[in-house]
């Protein structure tokens, strides 16, 4: 008896019908415009300024980073899930949804030996 | 420098894995010559796709925008771990069946496709990690005053991943073929697992899913996963210290579904 080779690729049409569905998803009227508020946060070679950010709880907002160091920045937090490469000199921005009150750890993980930054929720 | 021969080393050590397993699965293979092909060719797909990548990254290619950069990285992770999968359990049946099959005279478009999605699946696991890879050493470069100390730490990378590579072989010559399958097949399925969970986390930041209960809980006081060690666990198993509700289903789902299934394979 000899196995249905019929496991070929079926994942592949399903997983790019996934692939579509998400770039659909990512078209402009998922969120209409909205004033954020932006915190604004300088990684310069794996020193945050500031290093404490404070944000209100129940609130989207939004993190304007800018990497002022010589190399790349990894701005990462398991806890926000968010991971952001950015190039020496480049300006990017995260927008994070609402939280509960809280501290949110972040770091860059290209530096991960330097002191870890925080975001207070109240 | 530490830091950047661990990052090399590690952003390497997911692609490695993935090729030093079929590489020492193919070998093993009487089709041998056809499959290597088509390894070599993902491969080089998978470093040019890490090149483009890292050019969208820097901002020097501005194809994609944030947002289509995330949806892409997102794609990539999903489509990444489906065919890992498939590519665990497609090793099972073909180590089994094929040269029965052969001599059967089996050969068809099947089995060209199934070549496509090794070459696709390597040239992903390649592409995606190195892209972050290329960008750490197009900064690094500018960093080190002398050329000489860049080169340095690239090569001493470079020999650290191909480590990782080499010892995977050993591991194969060392061990029986079946426990190096075995092993490499629960590495593998927990790598898929791994970029699952970053997955639903990518869909949970971007507002597609909800993460219902978050933190479920806080394990950082045993395994922080924002450092190095657990940094590392995080990214081959999927490993969180203060997981949401939502990943922590899909991870269970998905562990659930790939145990029922490699039980009913196994005879």
């Amino acid at each position: 008896m000899i196995a249905s080779k019929k496991l070929v690729i079926p994942g592949i049409p399903a997983l790019a019908a996934a692939f579509a569905a998400a770039l659909l998803l990512a078209s402009p009227f998922a969120h209409a415009a909205e004033e954020l508020l932006v915190l604004k946060l300088s990684a310069k070679d794996g020193k945050f300024e500031p290093l404490t950010l404070e944000a209100p709880a129940g609130k989207r907002f939004k993190i304007e980073i800018s990497n002022d160091g010589k190399g790349p920045m990894e701005f990462e937090s398991k806890d926000l899930k968010q991971e952001k490469v950015l190039a020496a000199g480049a300006k990017s921005s995260v927008v994070i949804n609402a939280l509960k009150p809280g501290t949110y750890v972040f770091f860059d993980e290209y530096h991960q030996d330097a002191p870890k930054g925080k975001i207070v929720v109240k | 420098m530490g830091n950047a021969l661990f990052i090399i080393w590690r952003e390497s050590a997911e692609a490695m894995l993935v090729v030093g397993i079929l590489y020492a699965w193919l070998k093993k293979q009487p089709d041998m010559k056809r499959g290597m092909r088509y390894l070599w060719a993902g491969v080089g797909a998978g470093i040019g796709l890490a090149l483009a990548l890292a050019a969208v990254m820097l901002g020097i290619a501005k194809t994609l925008s944030d947002e289509g950069l995330e949806y892409f990285q997102l794609a990539m992770m999903l489509i990444a771990s489906g065919l890992i999968v498939q590519m665990v359990f497609w090793m099972r049946r073909h180590g089994r069946t094929f040269k029965r099959d052969l001599e059967a005279n089996m050969q068809s478009n099947a089995e060209a496709a199934n070549w496509w999605g090794l070459l696709v699946v390597v040239a992903l696991a390649v592409g995606r990690e190195s892209a972050e890879t290329v960008v750490f050493l197009y900064g690094l470069g500018s960093q080190y005053t002398s050329t000489w100390n860049f080169l340095q730490v690239l090569a001493l990378g470079i020999g650290a991943a191909w480590l990782t590579f080499w010892a995977l072989q050993q591991g194969s010559r060392y061990f029986s073929w079946r426990t190096f399958f075995r092993v490499s097949e629960i590495l593998l399925l927990l790598l898929a697992g791994a970029l699952l969970v970053s997955a639903v986390e990518k869909l949970i930041a971007l507002d597609v899913l909800p993460a219902l209960v978050d933190p479920l809980w806080d394990t950082s006081a045993m395994l922080d996963d924002t450092s190095r060690g657990g940094g590392l666990l995080a990214a081959f198993t999927g490993y969180r210290a203060r997981p949401a509700l939502m990943p922590l289903l899909v991870f269970s789902a998905y562990w659930l579904a790939v145990l029922t299934v490699l039980r009913r394979f196994s005879k």
